[in-house]
């Protein structure tokens, strides 16, 4: 990824293969109170996120902020992702059951209940 | 116990194999520069340095540490694909969200326009005696009444707002005697509120309201010249009058029959710890502290929304710093707001707050009976029917039944707007679990009920409070213990008394 | 306290349960006594309604002839531990075990020895033999005699559970023939995981039973440990779910020793978060008897050192409205605070106070020792003035 800053514009270039683009979405959406955001697909696996500041111009000495924090954002978008879509059928098994009317959607007890003596539920 | 020995076996034995564990659902948000939140669905939380849902997601986590014991315990990892207990997850999910259950529960009678104040926050009311143009008729009235004994809860309340509806007095007398009676043959518990600026009570009217249980809910702005400002009263001093009545209200009700609810304003703004004091004072136990309402002259003015969101957080943080140091110094005095979000912080209970739950209270929780017959899907919904703004206006009382009025077009059209798990920004914040979903709000302030995040005042507000409350859990030892007993309204006072 | 005694048996052929009368002139004809006598009975006595004779004297002496062939108990050494109105068991090779004392308040029905888990810390070590029909038998007679007026009846083992169908024969039996005692029962609440055992307790009466089941850690890991037993915490938490399903009262007890401290206050949590519907939790101190003195290094820890974590746990919960209590520690060294906490808790035949205590002004309230803790006790205990 590569950040550089143009007056009031701060122009990153992303690999698609390292933040998807679920998350350079979510990321940039929260940018748009300050920002005026758009982003282009710039080649099979890399995209184009400009953000135009919509006060004043970008001082040299915030510039290193911002490249912290457009890279912390990344990461922690992309980390929820992830989680999104890691947790998203559990995720529906844990409503589908919290609404259901029936317990015949019940788990299974895991391992033994048994002594060295013999015991069957 | 297959094994034949008794043999002790060390704790390694009891470890589940594989190295790899899966993820739960979670989200999580920063609350200060060294700290992040992590909450799942069901609410529970851990606090811990910043950079640990990374650590987490990326499978980074000591398996013999007692953060991943945390993790394990209170449901963000499992070491199986369907975690052991998910079923006792899906009970507390249930759990959370069932204030759904009873449905409209709170039902608003807007019974007059007519008011004998002329408060400068006011958007609604009217200085007249024409009665018959801006009182509820006894027709939509009845038929109101019937609509709401149509809802499936089991406990409504009913309540009466205006203008003033002490000047209607005898259809409040009305409806509360009529409802009072369908509540028996209908098998439902009834709780009737008036909200009134008390000037104009008599004895007698408080005598009726003990017969029947009416709690009062008044407007108090606090020391004289704050309320006086605000709440304009062409026969005298507001606050003259209405500290006299507040006596009188709780010789005849009783002390826990009245409560206090205050209006903010840019003059509010200024006295955070003499409002507080005022009300300490005045014997109240309890305060809440809101924004000014947007619901103005400039509602889309995004600048304006955003400066006064800012300055109430202000107001908010140094009011709420001297709530605790009173409970700190021994006398029980809580913040409403801070109250609704710390309970669905700390308790696996449901909390349904009309103004602060997904999905949203609007029609799921209340419902308001406008003077005029129509319907509206909340308080808010029908200022904008003031500033001819008819979105939400879900029907008449006269041509419209139940279910077109309760399950309509409208209605449905809301609901896709009304669960903050699928807004975006809301989707994947750490706070969602606390926070809610407010289409009204968004449609009033924004021009569509999704709303967008980065400049919503709802979003704003509930960010900062949340992150503020958060703050002082986790940096703030004593804390704790006041803010669970706000939670429980002060019934477990265990730490203020630990005399053997 | 004694609460068995050897003599020399003769015409006992299975055993007997009865209640002690220790004066033939109050029997009445339907009682069914075990006449508990020193002096010759010299009277004629109706045989019909007394199960048995116990008594400390020699029986092949005179004046024991017409009634030689009761079943009887002879030569007992002593016999001062017994009085009117308790329940004894009479065996064939001579014990005589108390197994009801109607001037305590601790009485419990013992179910089984054999348990199917091995707490690092159990003061009833299990043993696997198959005693559950023979203690089922012992249980049933038992409970008919037991006198109508009893508050409360604790059921203990080993793990009750183990009885499978027999244990709702046998508590609905009880609520049959004491419907007013309360019912206590220590169970791990393993087997109530399987919603096919649970949904049976569905009839038994409600409003006079508690379950009260061990909990050591909120990870399941640690828990597992200190029972001794795979996936033992997770069938635990499902039957305590299930049993809430039914409307079952439910008590939690936690044995605080060097395993359970450190995880402690998040136990609380997870409790108040995941079962606030519970009715009790109690915090126990450590007994020091069965397998503890074997597993010291593991356990010992002196109860002064956990305080802050005790206070913070019983705190925690109380202040969110959960009943709590602690068990088996002194006032002495406990925090002041959670002295409104304390309950006298030590059943009477196994509670002592220490040379340490006599002189104490708190000797009234504070619950006092474990006889076991003779062997090991805080370092701290100490008279109040």
């Amino acid at each position: 990824m590569d950040i550089s800053f143009n007056n009031n514009e701060i122009h990153i270039n992303i690999d698609t293969s390292i933040f998807n683009i679920d998350a350079i979405h979510k990321c940039f959406y929260w940018y748009g109170d300050d920002y005026s955001v758009t982003i282009n697909s710039s080649s099979d696996n890399s995209v184009f996120v400009m953000l135009k500041q919509k006060n004043g111009k970008i001082k040299s000495d915030e510039e290193d902020k911002l490249i912290d924090k457009i890279n912390n954002d990344l990461l922690d978008f992309q980390t929820r992702d992830t989680v999104t879509k890691e947790t998203k059928n559990i995720r529906d098994l844990l409503v589908a059951k919290a609404f259901a009317h029936s317990d015949i959607y019940d788990e299974d007890p895991p391992g033994e209940i048994s002594d060295p003596v013999g015991f069957k539920v | 116990m297959n094994r034949k020995s008794r043999k002790f076996l060390p704790q390694d034995d009891f470890n589940k194999e594989g190295e790899n564990y899966f993820l739960l659902p979670f989200r999580f948000i920063n609350i200060n520069k060294h700290k992040e939140l992590l909450v799942n669905d069901v609410g529970d939380y851990i606090i811990s340095d910043i950079g640990t849902a990374r650590k987490v997601v990326n499978r980074e986590i000591d398996k013999s540490g007692s953060l991943y014991a945390d993790l394990i315990s209170k449901f963000f990892i499992s070491e199986k694909d369907i975690p052991e207990l998910i079923d006792i997850q899906a009970t507390r999910y249930r759990t959370k969200k069932s204030f759904l259950d009873e449905f409209t529960a709170l039902h608003i009678f807007v019974i007059t326009l007519r008011c004998d104040h002329t408060c400068h926050y006011c958007q609604v009311s009217r200085q007249t005696s024409n009665k018959s143009k801006y009182d509820m008729s006894k027709k939509n009235l009845d038929r109101s009444i019937d609509l709401m004994f149509k809802s499936p809860s089991k406990h409504i309340t009913m309540e009466f707002q205006g203008g003033e509806p002490l000047l209607a007095f005898d259809n409040v007398k009305y409806a509360i005697e009529r409802a009072d009676k369908l509540s028996k043959t209908n098998n439902k518990e009834i709780t009737f509120v008036i909200c009134t600026n008390l000037a104009s009570i008599t004895e007698e009217q408080l005598h009726f309201c003990k017969d029947h249980e009416v709690l009062i809910s008044t407007s108090y702005d606090g020391p004289k010249f704050i309320h006086d400002s605000n709440r304009n009263f062409s026969k005298g001093s507001s606050h003259e009058v209405v500290t006299k009545k507040i006596d009188l209200v709780r010789k005849i009700l009783g002390e826990d029959q009245i409560s206090a609810l205050m209006t903010t304003t840019n003059l509010t703004l200024q006295y955070p710890i003499e409002i507080i004091d005022d009300y300490l004072a005045m014997g109240f136990n309890n305060i809440f502290l809101r924004p000014i309402s947007p619901y103005g002259f400039a509602i889309k003015n995004e600048k304006k929304n955003k400066y006064e969101i800012e300055n109430f957080i202000d107001f908010y943080i140094k009011g709420l710093s001297h709530i605790i140091d009173i409970n700190r110094k021994g006398r029980f005095f809580s913040e409403d707001y801070s109250t609704i979000i710390l309970s669905k912080i700390l308790t696996p209970l449901p909390v349904g707050y009309v103004d602060l739950q997904s999905p949203s209270g609007a029609i799921n929780s209340a419902i308001v009976y406008n003077y005029n017959g129509f319907v509206y899907a909340s308080d808010e919904s029908r200022m904008l029917a003031e500033m001819s703004d008819e979105t939400f206006n879900l029907g008449h009382v006269k041509d419209n039944s139940y279910n077109q009025i309760f399950y309509g077009e409208k209605s449905k059209n809301i609901a896709k707007y009304s669960c903050n798990e699928a807004l975006p920004g809301c989707s994947e914040c750490g706070f969602q679990t606390f926070c809610g979903a407010d289409p009204i709000y968004n449609h009033a302030t924004q021009g569509d009920m999704t709303g967008y995040r980065p400049t919503n005042g709802f979003c704003k507000k509930n960010m900062d409070i949340m992150r503020y409350l958060f703050n002082l859990i986790s940096d703030d030892n004593d804390i704790m213990g006041i803010f669970t007993n706000w939670v429980h309204k002060g019934k477990y006072d265990f730490e203020l008394r630990n005399e053997a | 306290m004694k609460l068995n005694v050897k003599g020399v048996p003769l015409n006992i052929d299975h055993p007997l349960i009865g209640r002690i009368v220790k004066s033939h002139k109050e029997v009445s004809d339907q009682d069914e006594i075990i006449l508990l006598s020193d002096k010759p009975i010299n009277r004629q006595v109706n045989k019909n309604n007394i199960l048995g004779l116990l008594t400390s004297q020699n029986i092949t002496e005179s004046g024991y002839e017409n009634i030689k062939s009761l079943p009887t108990v002879h030569s007992l050494p002593y016999t001062d531990h017994l009085v009117d109105g308790d329940i004894v068991c009479i065996n064939k090779n001579g014990f005589v075990n108390t197994l009801y004392r109607i001037d305590s308040v601790h009485n419990t029905l013992f179910m089984t020895d054999r348990c199917n888990s091995n707490c690092l810390m159990c003061s009833q070590p299990p043993k696997d033999r198959d005693d559950i029909d023979y203690f089922f038998d012992i249980n049933m007679k038992l409970i008919s005699k037991i006198p109508i007026e009893t508050e409360t009846i604790g059921i203990t083992g080993g793990e009750p559970t183990l009885y499978g169908n027999k244990l709702v024969t046998l508590l609905n039996h009880l609520n049959k023939c004491l419907p007013e005692t309360n019912v206590h029962i220590l169970t791990n609440g393993r087997a109530f995981a399987w919603p096919s055992f649970v949904k049976k307790f569905d009839a038994i009466n409600k409003s006079k039973a508690v379950f009260a089941v061990p909990l050591y850690s909120d990870y399941y890991q640690s828990h597992d440990y200190i029972v001794q037993a795979k996936d033992a915490f997770y069938q635990t938490i499902m039957g305590i779910h299930n049993l809430a399903r039914y409307g079952i009262p439910i008590e939690i007890r936690i044995v605080l020793h060097k395993q359970s401290i450190y995880r402690l206050e998040a136990l609380a949590e997870f409790i108040y978060r995941n079962m606030p519907f519970v009715s009790h939790v109690a915090f126990m101190g450590l007994e020091y008897i069965g397998y503890t003195p074997h597993n010291d290094k593991l356990l010992w820890i002196d109860p002064v050192e956990y305080q802050e974590e005790l206070t913070k746990s019983v705190f925690f919960l109380a202040s969110n409205g959960m009943n709590v209590s602690i068990y088996n520690l002194q006032f002495c060294i406990l925090k002041k605070e959670l002295w409104q906490f304390a309950r006298q808790s030590i059943s009477d035949w196994k509670q002592i106070y220490i040379d340490e205590c006599q002189n104490c002004s708190q000797l009234e309230n504070c619950g006092g020792l474990f006889a076991s803790s003779i062997k090991k006790h805080s370092d701290y205990i100490q008279a109040f003035n």
